[in-house]
């Protein structure tokens, strides 16, 4: 191979290690800080120990059969509000119990887990559950439980970008 | 100056025998006219003698129609190919600049090796930070419950990831 094709080479091999390593910063950075904005739904449920039905909504969540969920007989999704999660901003849920949930995407995490803070209270109330950090990955659901509302326990489940469940 | 070389010329013709009688006989006279000119011609006419006895003797011992007639044979002869050395290689070569151009060659093939080694090893972290399958769930990295008691769960999800659940007790909340 002739002196010119070695250097051609070199070249290609090199800028295309720059346009990688450059393609590679610029993804985390996309994640990390230039996120605008992600889906996320929140699940308000009506759990009850007393024999009912289960929501045929929720039958695909079979968390809910499970500890410490199992002992609830019948699930009533009450509400099911869509909200969009942008970097700093709270996003409100009013709660049926007067309360509101206040949602803040922090960040999207280097592997791609959302980090998000919860709080639940009344307004202008910090004396239920003050702060929650947590990270979820694309549709996949944290719950926060134990509220009692009519007879039985409230049963929030928060999914960060619902639309991302079938990766 | 042309006098001289024309008396010079004279003098080397009438050693080589080349001078008309004429002429020869003047020069002779002229040489036997002084005692230089005598012994100088005592002595051209020994070598004279001597180049020629040397050659008479080199004329008989060379038999000149055999070494002609051999030299007529070979040059009928067949004409026999002659094998052609094998050729080095051209890497064994010696050409001037060819061994700086291998060098650069393998300084050349080097950095290639360096740059793709560079390219995957850059590429192959983005990859392996991006393990999305295996980060699966949620969990809860804080919480405060405030004056409330709480306890946090984890509970499998139906892909068998964690999900985080955080149960609060509701006992001290006056509810509207």
């Amino acid at each position: 191979m002739s002196l010119i094709r070695h250097l051609l080479v070199i070249a290609i091999l090199f800028g295309a290690s720059v346009a990688s390593a450059q393609g590679s910063s610029l993804a985390r950075s996309d994640r990390t800080s230039t996120v605008s904005s992600v889906p996320a739904e929140v699940l308000v449920i009506l759990a009850k120990e007393e024999a009912g039905t289960i929501d045929p909504q929720l039958a695909k969540m079979t968390a809910l059969r499970r500890p410490p969920f199992n002992s609830f007989r019948s699930m009533k999704i009450l509400s099911r509000p869509k909200l969009t999660l942008k970097p700093g901003k709270d996003a409100l849920v009013s709660l049926p119990n007067g309360r509101r949930m206040k949602l803040t995407l922090l960040r999207v995490m280097p592997d791609g887990r959302y980090k998000v803070k919860a709080a639940i209270n009344r307004p202008d109330k910090s004396d239920y559950l003050p702060l929650l950090q947590v990270v979820a990955s694309a549709g996949d659901p944290f719950f926060v439980a134990g509220q009692t509302y009519q007879g039985g326990t409230l049963v929030v489940g928060v999914i960060v970008d619902p639309k991302k469940t079938a990766r | 100056m042309e006098s001289a070389k024309t008396e010079d010329e004279k003098l080397q013709m009438f050693f080589d025998g080349e001078l008309a009688p004429e002429e020869e006989a003047a020069v002779r006279r002229s040489l036997e006219g002084s005692p230089e000119g005598a012994a100088q011609l005592r002595e051209w006419e020994q070598l004279r003698l001597a180049m020629k006895r040397v050659a008479t003797n080199w004329a008989g011992e060379v038999d000149s129609d055999a070494l002609f007639a051999r030299i007529e044979d070979e040059i009928g002869d067949e004409i026999v190919p002659v094998e052609q050395p094998k050729s080095e290689p051209p890497a064994l070569r010696v050409v001037p600049g060819g061994r700086e151009r291998r060098v650069w060659g393998g300084v050349a093939t080097g950095f290639a090796a360096a740059a793709a080694i560079l390219l995957a090893v850059i590429a192959w972290p983005e990859r392996q930070l991006d393990p999305a399958p295996v980060t699966r769930g949620s969990e809860v990295l804080e919480a405060d419950f405030g004056s409330n008691t709480g306890t946090i769960f984890e509970v499998e999800g139906g892909a068998g990831e964690s999900l985080a659940v955080v149960w609060i007790d509701d006992e001290e909340v006056g509810l509207p």
